[in-house]
């Protein structure tokens, strides 16, 4: 009788003791030990079922209305999940007016998109390229219905959606799809390029030539950092440990149309948002995490390379000399006072270079864990 | 033996204020175009689209005070806040649209005498930022809903014309805060409808496109939008033909599209 009791009683741990690690809510990040965890909203915990449902979906080209595109065709693992032109080009061949954004480190950004300050959820940004239709991106057309029937049908989906949402009566849902897709794409992290490895303490990770590009990116000179500092490489950060909404929008004297500031109507960036004059031209300053494999750059790809983007910022704003797009970048009203110009050698200018292409991380472009699960 | 009284006198007050809902109260939409009905397949011109949502149903009695329509809830296209009229059927021209229509509000008043009608196309701020995913209906179509700007599509309509176009879509914008915590929005753009002579139970309510287009060209071979954005000049002559400031999305005059028929 002891015996049994004494036997139930330790089945009866064992379970709790399971219950117990299989509910755990703290997920590993695997993350270097200076890194801070990211943000994760409190009605959609990470769990290890929703990050590969998450990953599934993010590849499934069934989520386009005309099953031609996924998540991915747009966010491409080896160009850091852009897609390496100037405007995305949605389901139905429609340009989009901007450029597609590197995915690597998103669950740091305090908002998401070129110049959404409504947006700091991707489970809600994520309802904007499968549903909108101006412009149509993904063009998923009843997509409630559709996402839903596409999470019953597949049996692997239909089972990953009820281990990754347990206390839930009617898991299939597009809200669950897109909560997992969310999950997913937090899980993309980057904090091993050599400039991370150079500040762990391997002198070797840097070149001497990307050291002082280093100093000079760090610099009051150049003012990179202001816009671009922090451990992402962008103002616009957040992460678990932080309570203050930090984010940043900048006009970087890319347009001055007419000599009034004005940008392109279709990409007049904060600015659309809020019907703010102040606000024409403002962009979310892009993390520089990889940023030399995700040309062509600027929020609409109208710049081809990172010498240009130098270039601009060296002279102060770009200059388009003619056409409907004329005018001095330089002497916009709306310019951030950051850009104010300066002046490079050939060889800090090399030096600058070096230090940006010391950003990329090659094994989050090649980490089978963010990799395309159909390709087998 | 005080409060029993005037319990059953507060009662009555009640009861006599809002008197019993015994007046059933059917308001049925139409599109029209240069004075003839207008759908998804007509000839040469044609409807790509016309949805919107409507709350604020009033009718309105001889002194000019407006009672309450209150709306049916047991139908999927509408909740005791928001009434949906979808008068697309997704054929000819509406490739955005679906097959199911509802071209009518349906609920009830007040019993007494009514000379008019008035209502908002728009849905009420305290409703108009939830998420769609989880919305009750009418207000669970994300067809409806703007994402990237929070909050729904009030009005979808659009015209075509050959291979000439023009769509519009109206809803709050300049919006603070962040998606499920906005506090506020710059331009509410809400169409507020005012109708005097309209006879319930006998009239319908016209959305007249020809008013809603005036300013825009059907004929310069380029098919042309409004989405409500600050810097969409497009937006101008619609926006003052709804009687909205387009430079504050409050309303500055009577709009000029719904009528009666």
């Amino acid at each position: 009788m002891k015996r049994t009791f004494t036997l139930i009683a330790a089945v009866v741990a064992a379970a709790l003791v399971f219950v117990w690690f299989a509910r755990d809510p703290a997920w590993d990040w695997s993350l270097p030990g200076e890194v801070p965890a990211p943000q994760v909203p409190a009605d959609n915990p990470m769990s290890s079922a929703k990050v590969e449902l998450g990953r599934w979906l993010f590849y499934d080209i069934r989520l386009s209305g005309n099953e031609t595109m996924s998540c991915a065709s747009c966010h491409i693992q080896a160009l850091a999940f852009t897609d390496g032109v100037s405007r995305s080009i949605g389901s139905t061949g429609v340009a989009h007016p901007r450029s597609s954004m590197s995915l690597v480190n998103v669950a740091y950004a305090s908002r998401l998109t070129w110049a959404n300050p409504l947006l700091d959820r991707l489970e809600d940004q994520a309802l904007t390229p499968l549903l909108g239709d101006r412009p149509i991106e993904m063009g998923l057309r009843n997509g409630v219905q559709r996402f839903g029937e596409l999470l019953r049908s597949e049996p692997n989906y239909s089972e990953l959606v009820r281990q990754a949402f347990p206390g839930d009566a009617d898991p299939h849902s597009m809200l669950n799809g897109v909560r997992s897709i969310a999950a997913f794409v937090r899980t993309i992290n980057s904090f091993n390029a050599p400039y991370d490895r150079y500040m762990r303490g391997d002198a070797q990770a840097m070149s001497e030539s990307a050291e002082r590009g280093m100093d000079l990116f760090f610099s009051e000179r150049l003012e990179c950092f202001h816009c671009h500092g922090g451990f992402n490489f962008t103002d616009s950060t957040t992460h678990a440990g932080n309570d203050v909404d930090r984010v940043g929008y900048h006009n970087t004297g890319l347009y001055n149309l007419n000599g009034v500031g004005a940008y392109p109507a279709d990409n007049t960036g904060l600015f659309d948002m809020t019907g703010e004059p102040r606000d024409m031209g403002r962009f979310k300053a892009p993390s520089l995490r990889n940023i030399a494999v995700t040309a062509p750059y600027m929020h609409d790809g109208s710049v081809a390379t990172l010498e240009d983007v130098i270039a601009n910022y060296e002279r102060g704003g770009r200059r388009i000399e003619d056409g409907e797009q004329a005018g001095d970048g330089r002497l916009s009203p709306y310019k951030s006072e950051f850009i104010s110009g300066f002046e490079l050698s050939a060889g800090e200018r090399a030096d600058l270079l070096a230090f940006l292409e010391s950003l990329t991380d090659d094994s989050v472009l090649t980490d089978p864990r963010f990799s395309n699960p159909f390709v087998r | 033996m005080l409060v029993r009284p005037f319990a059953a006198l507060t009662a009555a007050t009640i009861c006599a204020s809002c008197s019993q809902w015994d007046q059933p109260v059917n308001i049925p939409f139409i599109a029209t175009w240069q004075g003839e009905p207008i759908d998804c397949s007509s000839e040469k011109s044609a409807l790509t689209d016309l949805r919107f949502y409507v709350s604020n149903v009033q009718l309105v009695d001889a002194e000019g005070q407006g009672h309450d329509v209150r709306f049916a809830t047991e139908m999927t296209w509408q909740n005791d806040a928001v009434a949906y009229i979808d008068l697309e059927d997704g054929t000819g021209s509406c490739q955005n649209g679906t097959a199911d229509t509802y071209d009518h509000v349906l609920g009830v008043a007040g019993v007494r005498e009514y000379h008019g009608l008035r209502f908002t196309v728009g849905v009420p701020f305290k409703l108009n930022h939830t998420n769609p995913l989880t919305a009750k209906p009418p207000l669970d179509d994300p067809d409806m809903h703007w994402h990237w700007r929070s909050g729904y599509k009030f009005l979808r309509a659009g015209v075509r014309t050959d291979d000439d176009g023009f769509w519009i879509h109206t809803g709050s914008a300049g919006c603070q805060g962040t998606v499920g915590n906005i506090t506020g929005c710059t331009f509410p753009n809400r169409i507020e409808v005012v109708l005097p002579d309209f006879v319930v139970g006998e009239d319908a309510v016209s959305i007249d496109l020809t008013e809603l287009l005036t300013g825009v060209d059907l004929d310069d071979a380029t098919r042309s939008d409004c989405s409500s954005g600050p810097p969409e000049e497009s937006c101008l002559a619609p926006f003052a033909a709804l009687g909205i400031d387009f430079t504050t999305g409050e309303q500055n005059g009577a709009q000029r599209v719904f009528s009666v028929q």
